[in-house]
């Protein structure tokens, strides 16, 4: 089993595969980074500096009521310096995730995609072995990465903070558990990826459909849910089921404020992701132990 | 070296439509090269995959020393294979390929410069395995085989894409490795190649067992032996003069004839007593392609 990790992890480093990846890391967290920053920047200042930075040079007595009220709800939920801490510090979530995913994709659909599959299970004709090293290979790196975009964030976001006036704000555990929580999450969906990997073969497709499941599956949730709760069931908690989408899930998990109004806790945005980590990484397993290599 | 005898007993592998494998049983012998031949499409490859595990038979077993492949402790250094639709990543080197190998079987990295320089591919080791030609490839698949120095070597048309020295070399390699008492398993449709290598053959057709043995008893179970090509300007009076000898002649025909039951001297030496021309007089040896078009026609090929 250690063996067969130190050849998967030879494998990604004797192809582009890595370099990509860590390029991949490196810019999505910058970029988020930059966001979030000037995002916090207008969320920590007053209310009346907020709204007068989203009017657009118009007066902010002629605005509209629902987009006045929108924007001040708005920054009531993002005035707290602990939140965007919190955000800042996790920048490296919101496409490192998708990445994380795409390289447990990469790491089955690749002996399909180049036709090693049958040399790799020549070697090692016990199948729950090699996806096993391909499930901790893919954590691992996934971890890897964790730990690189999170430095970023931490030195970039606590530089910010003194900036703005305010400590780093790591001696509030829920910060902390932000940063912790979103290593899970990095984890959990690079095991997802083995698992989509292991169902859609093809490496084209698989890399497709989790891309757009991931970008498009909040949004698609948000409207979906909303539909069945306006017209079938009338109740919150439609709404807040959201969450078994696992983009939803992996959101609500990481963030101590809430994502949307019905947001069920952090823990439960845990629960389902690590629900669908525990079922993706043996479904799997499964298939690719009776499927023909041929 | 621990025995190496292949056993495949009953192998059946149903797909959807076709039965590729159907009841296939036949043993492989250590020390000796066994060539697997049959018409395309006849299940030699569905076989060589289900010996190794990578197919799942729907009955029937197949084993190497006694145990199936996956229980095998250390496979790779029991058994090295070449099979179809095995390659390398685009983007990674022959020697990487060979490196990453060697760390999965827990083999020293140098084995992977050691079997390069075995199959002479030592001078594009470090090139990106995309940019190889077909025998390249093919060379690269023996060398990841021989990485393990097995005891059983299974291999699916190997010499697919080989130049001419490349398959003499191949050749010398096979009957090498057998002298040295391993198994050797190969299956091809170079059947000159074939009467030439192997020791045993293994003929399927249509997923079925044709025939199995000694390629010399093989040959001469269906042939009647040697037979001499006669070319003739006076074809009946050389007819005439073979009469009373023995020989069974048969006319093909523009002043050829085919004579059996006796040899080329005997011929011409009636020849020349009948003062009869010759143009032409050849000893045919019965050949393993003449013999297995033979034993494998009229049944369906590709199904
Ligand atoms: N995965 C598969 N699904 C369906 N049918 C298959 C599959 N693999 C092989 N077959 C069928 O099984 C039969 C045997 O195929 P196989 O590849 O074993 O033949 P072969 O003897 O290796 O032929 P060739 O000499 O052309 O390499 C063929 O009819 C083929 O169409
Ligand atoms: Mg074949």
């Amino acid at each position: 089993m250690m063996r067969l990790i130190r050849a998967e992890l030879f494998k990604l480093r004797t192809t582009n595969t890595w370099w990509l990846f860590a390029v991949a890391t490196v810019v999505s967290t910058t970029v988020v980074l930059v966001v979030n920053c000037v995002n916090a920047h207008a969320l920590l200042g007053t209310l009346d500096q907020y709204l007068t930075a989203h009017s657009h040079g118009n007066a902010v007595a002629d605005m509209p009521p629902e987009f006045l009220a929108r924007l001040t709800a708005e920054w009531t939920s993002g005035h707290d310096v602990v939140t965007q801490a919190a955000t800042i510090f996790t920048s490296g979530q919101l496409i490192g995730v998708l990445l994380a995913c795409l390289l447990g994709i990469v790491l089955i659909t690749g002996e399909y995609h180049h036709q090693t599959a049958t040399t790799t299970f020549v070697l090692t004709p016990r199948r729950t072995v090699v996806v096993a090293s391909k499930l901790v290979t893919a954590i691992f790196v996934a971890a890897l990465s964790w730990v690189v975009s999170t430095v970023i964030s931490l030195v970039a976001g606590v530089a910010f903070l003194s900036n703005q006036g305010y400590s780093s704000q790591l001696d509030h555990w829920s910060v902390v558990r932000a940063v912790l929580l979103n290593l899970a999450a990095y984890a959990l969906w690079a095991v997802f990826g083995i698992g989509l990997g292991a169902v859609i073969r093809s490496q084209l497709a698989a890399t497709v459909t989790a891309t757009v499941l991931y970008l498009a599956g909040t949004a698609a949730a948000a409207s979906f849910f909303e539909l069945i709760n306006t017209y079938v069931i009338k109740h919150d908690w439609v709404l807040t089921a959201q969450v078994i989408v696992p983009s939803v899930a992996s959101a609500v998990m990481v963030s101590p404020a809430k994502t949307f109004t019905e947001s069920p806790s952090q823990w439960v945005g845990a629960a389902v992701l690590i629900g669908y980590g525990i079922a993706a990484g043996p479904i799997g397993m499964l298939l690719l132990r009776r499927r023909d290599v041929a | 070296m621990s025995d190496g005898r292949i056993v495949v007993s009953g192998l059946t592998k149903q797909y959807r439509t076709v039965t590729a494998v159907d009841d296939l049983s036949f043993t492989v012998e250590p020390g000796r090269v066994t060539g697997f031949l049959g018409p395309n499409g006849a299940g030699k490859t569905t076989s060589l995959r289900m010996l190794l595990d990578l197919v799942v038979p729907t009955s029937g077993t197949a084993t190497i020393g006694g145990h199936r492949y996956v229980d095998l402790p250390e496979p790779t250094r029991v058994v090295g294979a070449v099979l179809e639709a095995s390659a390398a990543h685009a983007g990674r080197t022959g020697r990487n390929h060979l490196r990453a190998n060697c760390i999965a079987a827990g083999l020293p990295l140098s084995r992977a410069d050691e079997v390069l320089e075995l199959v002479g591919l030592t001078p594009a080791a470090d090139r990106k395995f995309k940019g190889y030609s077909l025998g390249m490839r093919q060379r690269l698949g023996i060398a990841a085989a021989m990485l393990g120095d097995p005891a059983v070597l299974v291999l699916d048309e190997p010499a697919n894409g080989l130049d001419p020295e490349g398959i003499r070399w191949m050749r010398e390699l096979l009957r090498g490795l057998a002298a040295e008492g391993r198994t050797v398993l190969v299956s091809s449709h170079l059947l000159n190649e074939m009467q030439a290598l192997a020791d045993d053959v293994v003929i399927v057709a249509a997923g079925r067992l044709v025939r199995q043995g000694p390629v010399a008893d093989v040959v001469s179970s269906l042939s009647d032996g040697d037979h001499v090509e006669v070319f003739t300007p006076e074809p009946e009076k050389l007819r005439a003069a073979l009469q009373g000898l023995g020989a069974s002649v048969t006319a093909d025909g523009g002043g050829s004839l085919a004579v059996a039951g006796v040899t080329a001297a005997v011929i011409g030496r009636a020849a020349h007593a009948a003062d009869v021309v010759l143009h032409q007089l050849r000893t045919e040896h019965p050949d393993l392609e003449e013999v297995f078009l033979q034993l494998t026609h009229g049944k369906a090929a590709i199904r």
